[in-house]
């Protein structure tokens, strides 16, 4: 599940996919990814800047992952929502309002509603890894990116995946950074685009530290995801994924 | 030319039985169509005020771009002052200010997505019938009160009832994060599947604390009985509005819900198309009569054409008998249209299985026909044009009569 949320997170996509692999196969490209992500640690510290044309606004945050799974993500800042947090466990999610001391179970039909009222939908953040399995995925090209291979997959749901888009095509280098993720609709038109803006190499990977996800009609919105802090491999406390760690925040 | 009035009206009452026989078919087709276009223009009254009076208003105030997407953000200033200058300035009290939200609500067990409404306690009453609505228990008490109102179906879906709590978690109008729990003193069951199942209300004061709005809102709704003043109340509220902020637009019902003007226009121009029919049934057998009655006095009209008269006038007098005719059928048949709608304007008409319907949206159970000048004139007008035109078609036949084979004919 949480895929996309080790994505924002700028965690290396497609890690440990080795560059000599048979690259020619998109399904196997995101399906040995993907199982490269079992039983991975990380901790982050990140910002999220949502841009639109009269405000912005900066949330800070830091998240603990474990596998593709498990995430909780907690806000530090501003600090009117310190403490308000999100816990994702293999498809469902939590919200805890630190106001009202109540956590609230995300019902799945609100999974095409914005996340904290960002760019990103509930959907974008704790989508589950039925992306191998609801997706057909076709390698379109093959290119060269700062002497890196380039890969252009293109992902279509299955007529019956409980997605909203029509499909999604994704740009991923060899050495697995995702450079840009663009979510078409059902008409094929281009609804809106995530793209990497810097690219770091941090305790030996190579990870996209910026992304920036793009309303393709409207140049004044979008939503920019920082990671300033990012460790990986750490050793997690047990109770970190449970409903009671999200609602007493330490 | 008084001679040939004259004329044609003795020639009409010629052949009594036919006259008054076309003359029922003009009538009962006049009348026919005066209650039905009547009864038609009454239904879509009783639509656009079913529409208008449950939650929607007949005019609302909002920032420019609001309608299409509904973003927290593109909210009106200080909404309540532009209440009450719109109040002082229009003499209409039926004005309240709300402001809307989208929220994940729940109780114990389960939590769906809504719309919350924050609305002035005082003034909502004026202009929805959702605090009328109100069920079980009460609607909310005053502005800063902390309590909530519910549908009846989303209750229902919660599992909640009067006195629990109701869990409200949203994004305010500055990204923060909104939350708060109420308790539930009401539940309303206005009948509109949407409104029970997806809205619930909190006071204004208390949606704007929770929502961050400051003294922001998102709509004022004006309520007036009368559709027609719609483009009136749009002009008037103009320069105040363009005062206050000149992003404000001011949006009629038909703007608001398409979907209700659309579905009217659709049924116009079906009724039209059966108008239409019933027209041309009542043109072609009054074409008919008069095709008879003129073939049948060709003889008359060969001597009066022996005797001097040029076929043109004779022509003349043929389309005059037509349209005494018409006119007096016309007009009897229109009267009488009048009073079946005036009947049933004063004691209503009601369907089968209309109450059961009507009821749920706390509508009357009746129709009642529209009485304008439209509905009344509109359908005798078309009919006195169409039997005039099938008049020419006989009255043109005289120009070709030749006066000495004219006579021979029997």
């Amino acid at each position: 599940m949480s895929h996309r949320l080790l994505q924002i997170f700028s965690l290396w996509l497609f890690a440990g996919l080795s560059c000599s692999s048979q690259a020619d196969n998109a399904q196997q490209l995101i399906r040995q990814a993907i199982d490269n992500y079992r039983g991975i640690t990380s901790y982050s510290e990140a910002t999220m800047t949502i841009h639109r044309p009269d405000w912005q606004r900066v949330i800070a945050m830091k998240a603990w992952t474990e596998g593709l799974d498990k995430s909780l993500v907690r806000i530090t800042a501003p600090k009117k929502d310190k403490d308000s947090g999100s816990l994702l466990l293999d498809d469902n999610m939590w919200s805890y309002a630190p106001k009202i001391n109540r956590v609230i179970k995300i019902p799945s039909s609100m999974s095409g509603q914005s996340w904290m009222g960002s760019d990103f939908s509930n959907n974008d953040i704790a989508r589950a890894d039925d992306i191998i399995d609801n997706y057909t995925h076709t390698l379109l090209e093959t290119k060269n990116h700062n002497g890196h291979k380039l890969f252009i997959i293109q992902s279509v749901p299955h007529e019956d995946a409980p997605v909203v888009w029509g499909k999604e095509v994704l740009q991923i280098r060899d050495d697995h950074v995702l450079l840009e993720h663009a979510f078409y609709d059902q008409d094929g038109i281009l609804i809106k685009k995530l793209t990497t803006s810097e690219i770091k190499t941090i305790s030996g990977k190579t990870i996209a530290t910026t992304q920036r996800m793009q309303k393709a009609d409207k140049e004044n919105e979008w939503t920019e995801f920082h990671s300033s802090v990012i460790k990986f491999n750490i050793i997690i406390p047990k109770n970190t994924f449970t409903l009671s760690n999200l609602r007493n925040p330490r | 030319m008084t001679t040939n009035w004259q004329f044609a009206w003795r020639n009409i009452w010629r052949n009594k039985r036919r006259t008054i026989l076309t003359m029922c078919a003009i009538g009962f087709g006049a009348s026919l169509i005066v209650f039905s276009v009547g009864l038609q223009l009454g239904q879509y009254d009783l639509m656009i005020s079913g529409s208008t009076r449950i939650y929607q208003g007949l005019v609302q105030v909002q920032k420019k771009g609001y309608l299409d997407e509904a973003r927290m953000r593109n909210s009106i200033a200080d909404a309540q002052t532009l209440a009450n200058n719109i109040r002082k300035t229009t003499a209409i009290n039926d004005v309240a200010v709300r402001a809307n939200g989208f929220a994940l609500v729940s109780s114990r067990e389960r939590t769906y997505g809504v719309a919350v409404i924050g609305v002035e306690t005082r003034h909502e009453g004026n202009v929805s019938i959702i605090p009328g609505l109100v069920k079980e228990g009460r609607y909310l008490a005053n502005d800063n009160a902390s309590e909530v109102v519910i549908g009846r179906s989303l209750a229902k879906n919660l599992k909640i009832t009067l006195g629990d709590e109701l869990t409200i978690l949203g994004s305010g109008r500055d990204g923060s994060i909104a939350a708060t729990i109420f308790p539930v003193v009401g539940i309303f069951d206005s009948g509109s599947r949407e409104l029970d199942r997806g809205l619930v209300q909190i006071p204004l004061n208390s949606f704007q604390q929770v929502f961050s709005m400051g003294n922001h809102a998102h709509a004022v709704v004006i309520y007036h009985q009368n559709a027609e003043l719609v483009d009136t109340l749009k002009t008037q509220l103009q320069p105040l509005l363009k005062a206050a902020d000149p992003d404000l637009l001011a949006l009629g019902w038909d703007q608001i819900q398409p979907g209700i003007k659309e579905s009217i226009e659709l049924d116009y121009s079906s009724g039209w198309f059966m108008y239409i029919v019933l027209v041309a049934i009542i043109t072609f057998s009054i074409m008919n009569t008069f095709l008879m009655s003129v073939l049948e006095r060709t003889r008359e009209f060969g001597i009066m054409l022996a005797l001097g008269f040029k076929p043109i006038n004779i022509g003349k007098l043929v389309m005059m008998e037509a349209l005494i005719l018409t006119l007096f059928a016309l007009i009897a048949g229109t009267l009488i249209g009048l009073a079946v709608n005036y009947y049933f304007l004063i004691n209503g008409l009601t369907f089968e299985g209309m109450e059961e319907i009507a009821a749920q949206y706390n509508m009357p159970a009746t129709i009642t026909p529209q009485i304008s000048i439209e509905s009344t004139l509109l359908g005798p007008a078309v009919i006195l044009i169409f039997t005039l035109l099938a008049a020419l078609y006989p009255a043109m036949k005289i120009r070709k009569l030749e006066p000495v084979e004219a006579m021979r004919h029997i």
